[in-house]
C-alpha cells in the first residue's frame, strides 16, 4: 500500500469513527438536539455569526495563500476555517445559553469535551515533539489535532466561565 | 419590560422557576428570560404558561397600552 492510499483509508476510518461515536452518543442521550423555541431562535443567531466567520476565514486563508505563499496543507488551512467558524458558533449559543439542549447533561458533555481536547491537543505536543507538525516551514495536515483541540478547548472554557459567572449573578 | 405578573402567579403557586420550565417544557433559562422582559414568548408558549400557572392569557400577558 502507497503511502496516500493508507493516508486516505486512516483519514476515512477516522471520519467513520467520529461518526459512530456521534450516533452512540445521541443514542445514549449524552448528545441531544431538541432545543425550546428560544434555543432555536438563538441558535439561528449563532448560525448566521458561524456561517459568516466561515466564509471570512474561507477568504482570507485563500488571500493568505496567495500573498504569503504556501503556508500549511490545505486539509489544515480548511480545518484553520471550521474550527473559527464552530468557536465563533458555540460562543454565541453558550452566551444565550442555547448551547445545550433540555435533555443534554452539562457534566456529561463538558467531559467529553475536555476529553478530546486533551487527547487532541496530546497528539499535537507529540507530532510537534517528533518535529511532524512543520515540514519546510508548511504546517502540515497533523496539525489538524491540535486545531481541533484548541477549539474544544476554547468551548470549554467560555462554558465554565459563563457558567460560573451566571451563577454568581443569579445568586446576587 | 419585566413580567412581574408572571412571576408573581408561580411564587404564588410556589412554584420554582425550573418546575415551571419542566411543566411546560422549555429551559429555565426561558422561563428566566420571559419574566426578565428579554425575550417574548410565541403564543403557543404563553398559552402552556397560563394553562400550568391557572391564569388567562390577558392576566398574565396582555399589556395595558
Amino acid at each position: 500500500m502507497t503511502y496516500r492510499a493508507g493516508l486516505a483509508l486512516g483519514i476515512l476510518l477516522g471520519v467513520l469513527a467520529g461518526i459512530a461515536l456521534v450516533a452512540l452518543l445521541l443514542k445514549k442521550k449524552v448528545l441531544d438536539m431538541h432545543f425550546d423555541e428560544r434555543q432555536e431562535l438563538a441558535r439561528g443567531k449563532a448560525f448566521q455569526y458561524g456561517f459568516l466567520t466561515l466564509l471570512a476565514a474561507a477568504y482570507a486563508y485563500g488571500v493568505s495563500d496567495v500573498v504569503l505563499g504556501r503556508w500549511c496543507d490545505v486539509l489544515t488551512g480548511v480545518s484553520i476555517c471550521i474550527a473559527l467558524s464552530v468557536c465563533v458558533f458555540a460562543v454565541a449559543c453558550i452566551l444565550k445559553d442555547a448551547y445545550l439542549s433540555l435533555q443534554e447533561r452539562p457534566r456529561a458533555v463538558m467531559t467529553l469535551f475536555a476529553l478530546l481536547s486533551a487527547v487532541n491537543l496530546g497528539l499535537g505536543g507529540m507530532y510537534a515533539a517528533s518535529g511532524d507538525l512543520m515540514q519546510d516551514g508548511v504546517l502540515t495536515f497533523r496539525a489538524v489535532n491540535p486545531i481541533f483541540g484548541a477549539a474544544t478547548l476554547v468551548i470549554l472554557v467560555v462554558y465554565i466561565v459563563n457558567h460560573l459567572l451566571r451563577d454568581r449573578e443569579e445568586a446576587e | 419590560m419585566k413580567n412581574l405578573r408572571m412571576k408573581s402567579a408561580r411564587a404564588g403557586l410556589d412554584m420554582s422557576q425550573q418546575q415551571l420550565a419542566d411543566a411546560v417544557g422549555v429551559s429555565r433559562q426561558t422561563i428566566n428570560a420571559i419574566e426578565k422582559g428579554d425575550y417574548n414568548p410565541t403564543i403557543r408558549l404563553c398559552t402552556a404558561i397560563c394553562r400550568t400557572l391557572g391564569k388567562t392569557l390577558d392576566e398574565l400577558f396582555w399589556e395595558e397600552g
